[in-house]
């Protein structure tokens, strides 16, 4: 039983895998093919470093990332304290289905029904072309937000009602008290918020491709443009860089949060 | 101690929630330095009036007064009170230091000035060494130590208090009474109490305020409203009363249970029907022939100082304290001096209180409980 189980897991970890595998050795192939290994080269490494349009599309798609969530945090923040302060149980459930749909929505449904909206309102305000870096922004601000109001309305609910007034009755003014108790109290909603926002837009491919013109290419648009012709090895090499990103990002984020609970647990004790 | 006569005044106060009346036209002064405690069941309305003092609740109608000044529209940030709040709400992302600091630095107090008033805090309310420890490991009583300080380093000249002890356990609850009431003293600020322990309002206050359903149903002294309660409901609440209808043959004589007795009270019409309160100590049981009203012992309590006895006088259950021990089926007389009996004026809590016919232990453990669970 026990050999059985083992064997089932390596199983599951060997498909899981194997692909990645298989992508990143021929990354480093020396020849075009991907069926044979003719020896080690960093040459598609090198080609890689020479496309323009991809270090373009990673600045790009970093900065759309950055100003997407950053606004969509900003944003959603809000809408889980107005959400928090509603007194009548039906108005909230309201909200919260309405904030909960974009989320189950097909990402194609929210993309194209975006698009045609974009596409409208530019016709209608006499513009040429519409879609192009802004309403790629709008586009992913709006899926963005409510996610951060799912990290942000259960670290409301969790702390104290009191602490609010508790510091205007010590003098501070609704604004002061809001960012002096408040705000340190769901800062890690916020915080957790922001970088599920900021992941999000960086993976997202169905919304991007149907919102942005010609002229704004973010990373997946890019990549799945090139990938429809034959593909060439040196998106083999980018693809196990993200690979290898995504995966100092994990190792580094288990450190750290392997430090903070040693420190809470030295806290506590 | 008494400056000024009225540093506080609500008039004809009224707060509805979602069109229900909370708080019914309720109007009470409070001088200055002294310590009231609004006393009252769960639900009573006694938050709520904190909260209109403090400025978290703008009343329906009516006006509220703080040194002869209206203040209905002024921001609880702008008040001179500060709170004390029922659960504490102590700053969690601050150490000890910096929450009773905090009032300081919002009104840009200089540093070094506050480092000498934290540590007086410190040393008045017992928590000297404390300063960089953080919040959630306090236990309770030095969380709400931590919570006066807070509030009084402030210097404010009302401290509302919202059941500062109700987490407390007894033997704490009794210590922090003696050192709150110290600190009001020491420091001369008018405290305003909420609690719904008799015996904390009766030890603690210099003037108690019964509530009940929104509405105050007496104000007084400690003593003047356990001797002298206005009504049925009062009677009952404040310690234990027998409560027996009556009615007024003359001037210091009333009828109860077909005997008439000698009393002190004056002042009723002839033939008026009254609520006649006695409290179980002030009966003396004597053996059957020699007093006024003959009875059956029906259960005997010991309760340490005293036995409970509930004796049954013509179908009224009657409780009385004594320090002597008697058995139960035994046939006494009860005997009542004239300062014994305290007559109240019919009111709409007439026969809803004072027998104890119903009494039993567990219904007063149970709905202590459920008091405190509702909290
Ligand atoms: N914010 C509120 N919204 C609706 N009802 C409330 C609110 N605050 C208090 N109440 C109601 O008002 C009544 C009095 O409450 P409260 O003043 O807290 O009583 P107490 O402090 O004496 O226990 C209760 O019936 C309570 O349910
Ligand atoms: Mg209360």
């Amino acid at each position: 039983m026990k050999t059985f189980g083992k064997l089932f897991t390596f199983l599951v970890y060997l498909f899981l895998y194997a692909p990645l595998l298989v992508m990143i050795i021929f990354s480093f192939n020396e020849a075009a093919s991907t069926s044979v290994f003719t020896g080690f080269s960093l040459h598609w490494y090198g080609e890689l470093l020479n496309k323009r349009q991809i270090g373009e599309a990673l600045q790009n798609t970093l900065i759309l990332a950055s100003l997407s969530s950053i606004t969509a945090t900003l944003i959603g923040t809000l809408a889980a304290l107005g959400i928090y302060h509603m007194k009548k149980k039906a108005v909230v459930k309201a909200y919260m289905t309405v904030t909960n749909i974009p989320m189950m929505n097909p990402d194609i449904i929210t993309g194209v029904s975006l698009m045609l909206l974009f596409v409208f309102v530019g016709k209608t305000l006499g513009m040429q072309d519409s879609l192009g870096f802004g309403t790629l922004l709008i586009a992913h601000i709006t899926f963005n937000i409510p996610y951060v109001i799912l990290n942000v309305l259960p670290k409301l609910r969790q702390t104290d009602p009191h602490l609010l007034e508790a510091a205007l009755d010590l003098g501070c003014t609704p604004v002061k008290a809001f960012i002096k108790v408040v705000l340190p109290a769901i800062s890690s909603g916020i915080v957790s918020g922001l970088i599920m926002a900021f992941t999000l837009s960086l993976d997202d491919f169905v919304i991007s491709y149907y919102t942005t013109g010609s002229d704004f290419q973010t990373l997946p648009t890019l990549i799945y443009s090139i990938t429809k012709k034959p593909v060439k090895p040196y998106i083999y090499a980018l693809f196990s860089i993200i690979f290898f990103v995504i995966l100092l990002m994990l190792v580094l984020m288990n450190v750290m949060q392997a430090k903070s609970d040693r420190k809470n647990a030295r806290k506590n004790s | 101690m008494e400056k000024n006569n009225k540093l506080i005044e609500l008039k004809n106060i009224v707060v509805e929630f979602d069109g229900e009346r909370v708080i019914d036209d309720m109007s009470l002064y409070i001088g200055d330095g002294e310590f009231v405690t609004l006393l009252g069941c769960s639900g009573c309305g006694k938050t709520t009036t904190l909260r209109v003092i403090a400025g978290f609740i703008q009343p329906q109608s009516g006006e509220v007064f703080f040194d002869s000044k209206n203040i209905n529209g002024v921001p609880p940030y702008k008040r001179s009170v500060n709170t004390i709040f029922q659960r504490y709400a102590l700053f969690p992302n601050y150490n000890v230091y910096d929450n009773i600091a905090f009032g300081l630095r919002v009104n840009k107090v200089p540093e070094k000035e506050i480092e000498q008033r934290v540590s007086e805090m410190l040393k008045l309310v017992n928590l000297q060494g404390f300063e960089k420890r953080s919040i959630t490991k306090l236990s309770g009583g030095q969380q709400q130590r931590v919570a006066i300080a807070r509030a009084v380093i402030n210097r404010p000249k009302v401290l509302l208090l919202d059941e500062p002890l109700a987490a407390l356990d007894l033997k704490l609850r009794k210590d922090m009474q003696k050192e709150l009431k110290n600190i009001q003293r020491q420091l001369g600020i008018t405290f305003i109490y909420v609690t719904h322990d008799q015996e904390e309002a009766l030890s603690m206050s210099d003037t108690v305020v019964v509530m009940h359903e929104g509405k105050i149903q007496q104000i007084g002294k400690p003593v003047d409203i356990y001797n002298e309660p206005k009504n049925a409901f009062v009677a009952d609440f404040i310690g234990e009363s027998n409560i027996i209808d009556g009615v007024m043959e003359d001037d210091f004589k009333v009828k109860l249970d077909g005997k008439s007795f000698e009393c002190l009270d004056k002042g009723f019409a002839k033939g008026e029907p009254v609520d006649v309160v006695i409290r179980p100590e002030d009966v003396d049981i004597v053996p059957a022939g020699q007093g006024m009203l003959r009875g059956v012992i029906k259960s005997v309590t010991f309760r340490g100082v005293h036995f409970e006895i509930l004796i049954d006088v013509q179908d009224f259950m009657w409780m009385i304290q004594t320090t002597d021990e008697y058995k139960e089926g035994q046939e006494v007389d009860l005997k009542i001096d004239p300062d014994a009996i305290h007559i109240m004026k019919k009111s709409k809590y007439s026969g809803q209180f004072g027998d104890y016919s119903t009494y039993s232990d567990e219904m007063d453990a149970l709905s202590e409980i459920t008091e405190e669970d509702e909290e």
